[in-house]
Parts: structure tokens; sequence; C-alpha cells
């Protein structure tokens, strides 16, 4: 059907897979309410449905899945399972969605669906769970959006992938697949394990992982979209999200390598301490649970996992520098202070590898 | 049967050979290599030593794949086949998710046999070639699951320990290093002893806060060795090097030994390969990092590390690992040296340098996903598509002797094609099982919703009717 343009005669048709976009959409009422002087959330979602629309446009066998990333749930919007489905038929009014003659089936069936599912999200959001709900589900919708992918990328449906498991040279795959997450609110540090786990899942199955952040600071995303090779792009005019979303999201992942996709260079890989959440350059970290410190922990015991540390080979470490006395007696103050100095710059300079002596 | 010939000639060669170098008295130990050459071709032979008379040795029980296939109500095989395909994936699955503690900073070798028991085609296109591929997928693995760990690889010829590559934690140079072995072929006879002494030198300098360990690829059923190989096992033991083994054609009693005694008595990890299948698994079992079974076998210790900002450049420089020029790269915290990869050591200062991804990486060994159980078909109602995927369940059977089927079924597998996680209590299929607990190490359910404590009346809208009583 691809073919019928008889363009594959020039393009040598490396990669005519299809493509899946999984978009998941960040609806934390609080965050978007913050924008809606620029961008409500309705408008939002009226271009990410065109986005949608255009990206099924380009090939008959594109596929797409919607999950809504709320505050305390994340669930899928498009597709949906049957009892969502039927109420989608519902609220669609008096015209049956199927039989429409001016709109694309497929175009109809997604915009309704996701509609419908997206107003049934919004009406089981109530007052009072916003109260502080300043938070949104990404790790849950990261892994959803991964399950999904999973099961469609998958080449073989009995799960007979000859040559092992993932990892495996020349695995192929019968989608290409990729993730957008339209985000407008930050990170949330409890949800730190779990999103990288789904981050490096991701950069295992090959998926990129694209960031339209809108609004907020992420500093996870911006490393999922590094990790995964994906787009990041930092909003600067949110009205405009469609152009934005046209212009840089919109190629897949085998059109990406003739392009020059926008990314993020400064990438804020600096880690946290665990016990005073400072952004550190030089840390220590426990061998046995990888805990951080930005100093040795008071008695050298780690805090999160309760074991003694061995902190010896630290070769002293912000300790009292070694002195080493001499037993000249005559001249003892003058050579005290010299070896001080000297000692104390043998001791910086150390390896945490080679015990200083 | 030209193949099944010249195999059996090769078998035929490899004893002759152990049985010339214990007689030309070369080396000092040949006898006790030529034993254990000995022992496991009597034991292919299939005459035992008394202890194992009374039980059938495993090639005794003749398995025919064709035995377990049964044909379905509707006379195809396609319903069989799936469920068998469904049991083999979550036989895969069902290890033990205890949380424990591992060795998570690893030091390891990886042998590699390329003697002349290497060339046999038992294993496609011969047992050397596919070993040095899957030796490629391995070293892939460690990286990816020991983000901060060295690896160096040896290998076993003509008699002697040949360097590979050395201990490292750049998986690109360990991957070239064993590509260039392709052109080559296996040659001689293999030398454990060797192997194992130039191991432990190797692994002398390895700091006490990370593990020592070998693994070897063993192909060949001798090893001609210069010394008392019991004596080098002792010297592992003491030097607190785990060995493991994946044998390629059958058991030695040497490799046994061997794993027994430098991994405290546990003979699990020696496996002897049936097929290429089995092969790589065995062989990517070893990535996982070991347990820690005594406060003795690893010091823990505090490491100082650099996190260091990654910096673009407008003109490139040269950076101090390889000396190649880059555009951009990271500076070394401590001493502001650049280097173009990471994780790394600064070759100026020392200083370990990793991304704190690279920690994150290793955490999901820490807090393994819990296994999921089978769902019986009375709890299965609630659900009708997988909750990850969307994947239709089957519906439950009208009848109710059917209903009140035990979850587990005869091969493992769950009666409703369901598997529940034991916390949010949301059902999956088998491939979101797998997957989660393969790849992703994330419940998505529990991930997607707010722990129960927190919830007020309904606000897991959708979730709420999946929950079982």
């Amino acid at each position: 059907m691809d073919t019928v343009d008889a363009s594959a005669h020039y393009s040598q048709s490396v990669d005519e897979k299809p493509s899946l976009l999984v978009l998941i959409l960040d609806t934390n009422p609080y965050a978007w309410s913050t924008l809606s002087a620029t961008l409500p959330l309705e408008r939002a979602l009226a271009s990410i449905l065109i986005f949608l629309n255009v990206h099924m446009a380009f090939s008959h066998a594109n596929r797409v899945a919607v999950i809504a990333s709320h505050t305390r749930s994340a669930r899928f919007l498009y597709p949906t399972t049957t009892s969502t489905t039927t109420a989608a038929g519902g609220s669609g009014g008096s015209e049956d969605p199927f039989r429409d003659a001016n709109k694309y089936r497929q175009f109809r069936l997604i915009e309704d669906q996701v509609q419908a599912s997206f107003a049934e999200l919004m009406r089981q959001t109530t007052a009072s769970e916003l109260v502080d709900a300043k938070e949104t589900m990404m790790a849950g919708a990261l892994g959803l959006a991964l399950g999904y992918v999973n099961r469609l990328v998958r080449v073989d449906d009995s799960g007979g992938v000859v040559g092992g498991k993932d990892g495996a040279v020349g695995e192929v795959t019968s989608m290409n697949a990729r993730i957008l997450v339209v985000s407008v609110s930050g990170d949330l540090a409890e949800q730190y394990v779990p999103v990288m786990n789904s981050i490096f899942a991701a950069q295992r199955k090959k998926i990129p992982i694209d960031i339209c952040k809108v609004a907020g600071e992420t500093v996870f995303l911006q490393q999922a979209s590094d990790t995964t090779r994906g787009i990041y792009m930092q909003l600067e005019h949110p009205e405009s999200l469609l152009q934005y979303l046209m212009m840089c999201f919109i190629p897949d992942t085998a059109t990406r390598r003739h392009l020059v996709p926008p990314t993020q260079v400064n990438v804020d890989f600096r880690a946290a301490c665990f016990c005073h959440k400072n952004v550190v350059d030089i840390g220590f970290v426990c061998s046995i649970c990888l805990s951080i410190f930005c100093t040795p922990p008071e008695g050298a015991i780690c805090t999160t996992c309760n074991t003694k540390l061995d902190i010896s080979a630290l070769g002293n470490f912000g300790g009292k520098p070694a002195v080493v006395l001499t037993k000249k007696k005559k001249t003892k103050k003058l050579k005290q202070s010299k070896a001080t100095s000297f000692s104390n710059e043998a001791s910086a300079t150390s390896t945490p590898g080679t015990p200083a002596s | 049967m030209a193949d099944s010939d010249e195999d059996y000639i090769a078998t035929d060669d490899e004893e002759i050979g152990a049985h010339n170098i214990s007689k030309s008295g070369r080396h000092r130990g040949a006898g006790g290599a030529a034993a254990t050459g000995g022992s496991g071709a009597r034991s292919k032979n299939g005459s035992k030593p008394g202890g194992g008379a009374q039980k059938r040795e495993r090639w005794e029980d003749i398995k025919r794949s064709w035995d377990n296939v049964v044909e379905g109500e509707d006379g195809s095989l396609s319903s069989t086949v799936a469920g068998l395909l469904e049991a083999g994936k979550r036989k895969r699955l069902l290890k033990d998710t205890t949380p424990l503690q591992r060795g998570i900073i690893r030091h390891l070798i990886l042998i590699l046999d390329l003697s002349s028991a290497m060339m046999e085609k038992d294993f496609r296109p011969t047992r050397y070639l596919l070993s040095l591929r899957y030796a490629c997928d391995f070293v892939r693995e460690y990286f990816e699951q020991n983000p901060i760990s060295q690896l160096g690889v040896l290998g076993m010829r003509d008699g002697l320990a040949v360097r590979i590559s050395d201990l490292s934690g750049n998986p690109v140079d360990h991957i070239e290093a064993i590509g260039k072995l392709r052109l080559d072929e296996g040659k001689g006879a293999p030398s454990l002893q060797n192997a194992l002494e130039m191991s432990r030198a190797a692994l002398f300098h390895a700091p006490s806060h990370g593990t020592r360990e070998v693994v070897i690829v063993f192909g060949a059923l001798l090893s001609s060795d210069p010394g008392d190989i019991h004596q080098t096992i002792s010297h592992l033991v003491e030097d607190k090097i785990r060995v493991s083994v994946v044998g390629l054609s059958a058991q030695v009693a040497v490799c046994r030994e061997l794993c027994k005694r430098t991994n405290a008595g546990d003979e699990g990890v020696y496996g002897v390969a049936l097929d290429d299948k089995h092969f790589r698994e065995l062989l990517l079992d070893t990535t996982i990092p070991p347990v820690t079974r005594s406060a003795k076998m690893s010091a823990s210790s505090l490491l100082m590390m650099g996190f260091p900002s990654r910096m673009v450049e407008k003109t490139a420089s040269l950076c101090a690992c390889h000396s190649t020029l880059t555009k951009g790269g990271y500076l070394c915290s401590r001493c502001s040296t650049k280097v173009c990869a990471l994780p790394m050591e600064c070759p100026a200062c020392g200083l370990t340098l990793i991304l704190s991804t690279h920690l994150a990486r290793s955490y999901h060994h820490l807090f393994p996903l819990k296994n999921w159980v089978e769902v019986p078909w009375k709890a299965a109602s609630k659900s009708t598509h997988c909750y990850a995927c969307q994947i239709p369940f089957p519906h439950p059977p009208a009848k109710p002797e059917e209903l009140s089927a035990p979850a587990k079924t005869a091969t493992g597998t769950s009666v409703s094609s369901r598997y529940a996680c034991t916390i949010c209590h949301n059902h999956f299929c088998i491939d979101c099982d797998v997957f989660c607990h393969e790849t992703l190490y994330n419940c998505p359910a529990c991930q997607s919703s707010v722990p129960k404590g927190r919830i007020s009346n309904g606000a897991r809208g959708r979730s709420d009717p999946m929950e079982v009583g």
C-alpha cells in the first residue's frame, strides 16, 4: 500500500516499518492551571489530537497510544478497554462515529476515545484529592507505555525470538516505537528509582523517549531523553505547542538519522547526596548499597544499610593531616610545620585506591 | 553422517592426547589432568563410579519433545504449543526475589577455552565461534548490569594462558579484542591451572570492597597442567575468588570441585550446556551480581567518587584517556582532566568518575521486583484486559467445576492466563510479567497509583474494581 506511488524506485526502502507513537500527557491540573493564560489544557489537547492525526496520516499501519499521567493515577486514554469504549460511543451522541463521511475513520476513532476518556478522568478528579497533589505518576505512565510498546513491537507473537532475548545482535522488530512525553510538572524525588528503571528498559529496547517540556524543570526527563537518544525540547512559547510538535516531534526514528534533531546539550548528571540532598561533585559512595554521601557519615556507618564502612581507603580525607615527628629536638618547631604542610598536600592528592602512608 | 564420524574421531584424538601427556611426563601434574579427562570420558560412556549408580543420569532418560504435545479439542496443536511457550517463559521467570546483599562492584575475569576441543561442531557453526559470539554478548550484558565493575578476558590455548584483554571497565575494548580472535582457531590443550593462576594474579590488586570472580567457558574434557591444580584451588579459596564454569561437553570432576570449593559448597554455578540456547542462558546468568554470603567475602568501604558534568567545547581538544580529539567530554571533578567517556578512573588523579545514572542502574539488583502470582478463575473476573499492554484475557469458563480449578496448572502457568502483583493486585499477561521482571524491574500498576494509605474514596478510578477481595 505504501509503495503504491512508486517512490520505492529511488528511495531505497531501508526502513519501511510502521511506527508506533506512545504519547504520555502529563495532566496535573495544578501545573496546567498556571499555564492557563497561554495554553489551556483544552487547547493543548486539541493540538495533540491534530498531531496524532498527522502521525496516523503518514501510513495506515501507524499506531498511537495515549496515556494520561495524572496526579494519583496513570491510565490509558487510547486504546481503552471495552467498558470505556462503550462509554465513548454513548458520549459521542446521536451520530454513529463510524459512519461520518467527512472524516477519516481512524482520526475520528482516536479523537472520540481520547476526549471521552479524558472527560471521564477529569470527572473522577475531585477537588478534595487535588489538595496538595503536585505530583504526576510519570513512572507508572512510562511503565505502561513500555509494556504496551513491548507487546506491539514484538516480532513473533509466540515470543520465540531466535537467538535469545533482548540485546541479541540483529534483533528485528515489527515496528519502530517511540515515546513522547508532554510534561508540565517537575520531578518527584521518590519516583527516582522507578523512573530510572523505565529509562534503562527503554534504552535496552532501543525506544527513544522524546520530551516536550511545556513548563517546569525536570532532571529525570532530561536524562531520559539523553540516555535513550530522544529529542528534548523546552518550549519558549507554549502557546504554539502544535508548531513545536509538528516541527520537532513528527519524524520517526528512521527519519531522524537524516536530520539534526534538537537535543539538550547540558544535562545535569550530578548526584544529590542522600544525607543533605546537596548536589555534589565529589561524593562518597557506600560499596554495599550505593548510597551517596557528601561527607563520610558519622561513625562510618552507612545511614541506609547500617553497614560499618571501612574508611581507611579514603586516605584520611577530611581528617587531620598526619604529622611526622622528627627526632631532632632542637629544630622541632620549624620541621614540624614543614612536615605538616607537606603531608597536607600529600593527603589532598592521594587517590582513594591507594592508602596514604 | 560424515559430520558425526568426524566428531567421533575428534574426541578419540583428545583422549589419546591426554594419555600422551601423562606418558611423556612433560608436566608434573599430568597424571591428575589425565585423570580428570578420563573421568569425563568415563561418565560419557555410562559406566559410573559407585556413588552415582542408583541415580539415573540425565542422558539415560530419553525425552521426546513430541510426547509433550497433545492434540487440543479442536484437533489443532496451537493451544498446546501456546501453553508450552507460556510455561517456558514462566519457568525462566520464577527466581528467588528476596532482597539480598550483592557484590555490586565486581572484578571478573572471563576465561575462554581456545583449545582444539573448541573446533567441534556440536554447537553451530563451531563451539569456538559460538562461544566468541556469546562472549561479546556477555561483555555487553555484564556492563549493562554492572556499570561500575571491571572485566578482563583470558584464553586457554596450547597449554598456556593467553591474555586477551586487561582488566578494565570499557566494554568496547573487550569486544574488539574478542572479535580479533575470530580469525584464529582453537589449538592445543587447555590448561585450567595456568589460566586460574593468571587470573589470580590479575585480580590480586582488586580492592577488598569489590568481588573477585572468574567465569570459565570450558569445552575440553581435560586440563593439561604444569603443577597440582588442587593447590591452585586452595590458593583461590584463600584469595576469595569465586569461580563459575560453563561446560560445553560433559561434566568434568575437577571443574565441579573447583566450583564447589570456591563457592562455599555451592555447585549451582557449574553448568553444562545442553544446547546453544542453554549455553547462552548459563553464561548470561553470571552477569547478575553474586550474593554476598558472609561478611568475610567482601569488606564494605566508603568510596570516593566524582560526578562530573558534561561540557561542550567550540573547538576539539585531546582527551586524557585515549589521546583523541573530541569536542566535549567530562572534566574530572578533582583535577579537571578531560575524559571522553564514563565510567572511568581519572588518568591523572585516579578518582573514579561516574554518572549518577550508573549507580541507578544497579539499584534493581538491590530492590528486586517480587514474583507475581497465578490467578484462579474465581478472582479472574475482576479484569478483562492486561493492565499494561491492554491485551484481552480469556473469559472465565461457564462450568462451575472449572471455576474451582487451582490457580497453578501442572506446567506452572496460571489457569486464567492472568498474573497478579501481590502488592497492588492488578492483573497482567505473561508477556508483561516477563518484561516487567526482566527488563523494567517495576510494577507499572504499583507505580501508577498512590499507595493505599493515602487514597481517599475512589481516587483510583478504574483500578478499583480490579482489586482482589
